[in-house]
């Protein structure tokens, strides 16, 4: 199927991804110090490549630095690439930025990137130019916008007066403006309280069910889960592992979780877990004074009283067995020591 | 059509940001006629017939000058705090034409300047400034607005790269009231120094609105005022495009 | 002694700490270049006009144009502690409030010298302007002299900063006043008579005026009395500043205007 868009038709040739990211590498220099300027090169993405289906919402999920927004900023031609190669609808993000800028659109998590002193009104006529929607499909556009993300009645006020979340819709309704093919969201629900985000995440929903192609990224397990089709997990620059939401719960499902709580847990302990027979791996969760040993088990194995042992001399509580979850999944992931990347 | 309309929307637009907030407003306006004060008074003391109206005249333009010069350095660093840096660079539009309406819409700020420097010699001082052909006077204002927008544009791409970009204004606005031929009469200098006065386009504003206001053709220097402009214009496209890849190069568009 | 500590110490690690972006980016367009292109701004008006001698402009500028570091960076010494949220944390502070004030205010005094005496000497050098070797002496005390005055002015200004919040808007709104009114380009008497009374109780005015009578070869002596005048303002500033920043303090305690959110 070809959709058409205010820009034209788009003719991206049936079969192949609409997103294609190839060996996708960024490092950054930084210069430290005032006098003696030390020059060193930051590696934020290493490698990463992935394609997105038509049609398809894929998840980029991963903790707090490990390239994410990078890798959207190389996909969006906000940052040149420094080794690999990516193409948006067949466009080079790096050769065809132009042409690759009018089908996608961008919104970001937080507060920022609107202009405070004009009306929400006033922020979607702004960037409805920069992005040519005609004219006379403008108002009409405009007003559908307003109204899919709940604004209707306060679009005329100053966006300064706007609440986070309310903040964050204007900016999922000025990224949809020119109705893309592609869009990007880069953590859209972060900052935003629960209930403003699962709306948001109804939104999101629904974009998908129109056809939208869709990349997001975020940090929370959960809303991956709930959302999207396929998920990424990159830490450190480089994808761990990829697949749908149930095959990342396969990866551990075969065995269990013990969860210990304990109180002054030290990182000695957590390392002597770690080395014991038919431990995976072993993460700590702090929950409030309390921190939580998570112990992921390989089938068959029983490891529950060797755990105990060797967290002698440390305050226990409760301690309990379950089946694992995707977060187990992706904390294990994001936890275990990078295979070949440098300490 | 589309670019005429994408120009109009968005001059529009920003025109109302800057109104919108008072003190960058107000003070816009109000600093130029501390210094046409001055003039008025030193110019006071002179026996030479017509010097108030020269002096009327060109206080009444610097406002136009002094707003560009002190905000277009700073424009695109307050774009990055607003966190909209990115988004404009992002659209299909070409930045040139992102930035050239958000300076005009600057420029025009001027334009308040202007008329309360005129209303403000007249009320106090008691300058009138004879116009003998208005639309002449009309056409060459508007055009020393754009030109100056122009250059304005250029200013804004070309300080990028520094933190304390908004600082560059405090260098600049001077330097204009001295070398445009506001207060000063180019004559006084060296002949190098008017070689830099040519090169900015309020010298050329300047002289098509003196030669209007006296009833003489000022239509030689609209276009010198304009293409002077353009050149700035045409230089600020070329640089920005430059700018922008090596931005998307170095990472800095963001910077949060 | 601790209040000398308080003085000295504090007050320099506090104007580092705001004026941390005074950086040369900043420092030599804004105090280095802009005095020197107002100097040639008006002398070349004045020589337009056939009034008054290119040293005359030279003396009134550079003399005026300390108002901006003096006034600029008093008043960040408090808007700008406000902004980083830490007027709060000092206030609390057991430190006598005149030393704090008093200390934090040396800098700046010693900064709106600097500006002035580099005005001075670079814009003589551009207009062909000569000063006699003995009057160098008298003329660097007069402009100290000058620079304390205005910083007292700042400290009123400054005192403004706990409760507008665009100080920086103030502090221009005082420099214009200034250029006007001060006789940097415009002889005190030949201005109208109201502008005149207003003059004489500015500061600057009278360290112009004898700066003006020093460079033209009078001893200190023979201008003490505009120098007293000069001082006396300054003081008059400086205190009505404290007593405003006492009373403002104790008023944004009891409505909570010292921080901002």
């Amino acid at each position: 199927m070809v959709r058409t868009n205010f820009a034209g038709m788009v003719p991206v040739p049936s079969g192949r991804p609409v997103v294609r990211a190839h060996d996708l590498r960024r490092s950054y220099r930084t210069r430290a110090g005032t006098f003696r300027r030390e020059r060193k090169e930051v590696e934020a993405v290493r490698g990463v490549s992935f394609d997105i289906e038509r049609g398809e919402l894929f998840g980029l999920l991963g903790p707090n630095g490990a390239g994410k927004t990078t890798t959207i900023k190389m996909l969006i031609t906000l940052l040149l690439p420094t080794g690999g190669s990516a193409e948006v609808l067949g466009h080079d993000v790096v050769a065809d930025a132009r042409e690759v800028r009018r089908h996608i659109g961008y919104v970001f998590g937080g507060d920022r990137g609107l202009y405070e002193r004009l009306s929400a009104l006033d922020n979607l006529r702004y960037f409805a130019e920069l992005y040519g929607v005609p004219p006379r499909e403008q108002r009409q556009r405009i007003g559908e916008l307003v109204e899919m993300v709940g604004l209707t009645g306060r679009e005329k006020e100053r966006v300064e007066g706007f609440s986070r979340g309310m903040r964050q819709r204007l900016h999922i309704a000025r990224g949809l403006l020119h109705d893309p093919e592609v869009l990007f969201l880069d953590e859209p629900t972060i900052g935003i309280d629960p209930v403003g985000a699962r709306e948001l995440r109804g939104t999101i929903a629904t974009l998908r069910e129109q056809g939208k192609t869709i990349l997001l990224t975020t940090h929370y397990m959960f809303e991956a889960d709930e959302l999207c089709d396929r998920i990424a997990v990159i830490r450190g620059g480089e994808i761990v592992a990829e697949g749908t939401p149930a095959d990342l719960k396969q990866r551990v499902t075969a065995g269990h979780v013990v969860e210990v709580e304990t109180f002054g847990l030290p990182e000695t302990s957590v390392d002597a877990v770690r080395l014991l027979d038919g431990v995976r791996s072993a993460a700590v969760e702090e929950r409030g004074q309390a921190q939580v040993l998570i112990v992921q088990v390989r089938p068959g194995a029983e490891v529950t009283s060797l755990v105990l042992g060797s967290l002698d001399g440390v305050n226990v509580g409760r301690v309990s067995s379950r089946e694992p979850t995707l977060e187990d999944a992706y904390v294990e992931l994001v936890s275990a020591e990078p295979a070949g990347a440098p300490a | 059509m589309r670019v005429l309309r994408l120009v109009a929307v968005s001059y529009w637009l920003h025109l109302k940001m800057i109104a919108v907030s008072v003190f960058e407003g107000v003070f816009q306006v109000i600093w130029p006629i501390y210094f046409a004060t001055v003039a008025f008074l030193l110019y006071g003391r002179s026996d030479e017939p017509g010097v108030l109206v020269y002096a009327g005249l060109g206080a009444a333009v610097m406002g136009i000058w002094s707003v560009v010069t002190t905000t277009a350095s700073g424009l695109l660093q307050r774009e990055r705090w607003l966190g909209t840096l990115e988004l404009l660079v992002a659209s299909p539009t070409r930045f040139a034409l992102v930035l050239v309406p958000i300076t005009t819409a600057m420029a025009s700020l001027g334009l308040f300047s202007l008329v309360s420097t005129l209303l403000w010699a007249w009320l106090l001082f008691g300058i009138t400034v004879p116009v003998a052909s208005p639309l002449a006077f009309v056409v060459s204002i508007l055009v020393s607005v754009f030109s100056v927008a122009l250059l304005g544009f250029l200013l804004s791409v070309a300080v990028v790269r520094y933190r304390t970009a908004w600082a560059m204004g405090n260098l600049l606005e001077y330097p204009g009231w001295l070398l445009c031929g506001f207060l000063v009469p180019l004559t006084l200098f060296p002949s190098w120094v008017s070689w830099i006065s040519y090169a900015l386009p309020p010298t050329w504003g300047m002289q098509a609105i003196r030669a209007s206001a006296h009833g003489e053709s000022p239509w030689l220097d609209v276009v010198m005022c304009l293409l002077v402009g353009l050149v700035y214009g045409v230089v600020g496209a070329l640089l920005s495009e430059t700018v922008l890849r090596s931005a998307r190069r170095h990472a800095t568009l963001s910077l949060t | 002694m601790t209040s000398l500590r308080i003085f000295f110490v504090g007050g320099l690690i506090s104007f580092r700490a705001l004026f941390n972006w005074l950086s040369p980016w900043i420092y030599v367009p804004s105090l280095l270049v802009a005095p020197i292109v107002q100097i040639l701004l008006f002398a070349y008006m004045g020589r337009a006009a056939g009034q008054e001698s290119d040293a005359f402009y030279v003396i009134g500028n550079a003399v005026q144009y300390s108002a901006i570091p003096c006034l600029f960076a008093m008043a960040n010494t408090v808007a700008g502690e406000r902004w980083t949220q830490t007027l709060g944390i000092v206030l609390v502070t057991p430190a006598n409030r005149v030393a704090l004030f008093l200390g934090r205010s040396l800098p700046v005094v010693v900064n709106g010298f600097i500006v002035s005496m580099f005005s001075l000497v670079v814009g003589g050098l551009l207009l062909g302007v000569r000063f006699p070797a003995a009057s160098w002496l008298p003329l660097a005390l007069i402009v100290g002299i000058a620079a304390v005055s205005c910083t007292g002015l700042g400290l009123a200004n400054a005192a403004l900063g706990l409760r507008v919040r665009e100080t920086a808007v103030m502090s221009n709104v005082l420099f214009g006043l200034l250029l006007i009114f001060s006789g940097a380009n415009i002889p005190v008497d030949a201005l109208p008579g109201w502008m005149e009374s207003v003059s004489r109780w500015l500061p600057l005015t009278h360290a112009i005026e004898a700066a003006r009578e020093v460079a033209a070869g009078a001893t200190l002596a023979a201008v003490s009395g505009l120098i007293g005048r000069e001082l006396m303002l300054g003081v008059v500033y400086g205190a009505a500043g404290l007593v405003a920043l006492r009373l403002l303090e104790a008023e944004g305690r009891r409505r909570a205007t010292l921080e901002i959110q």
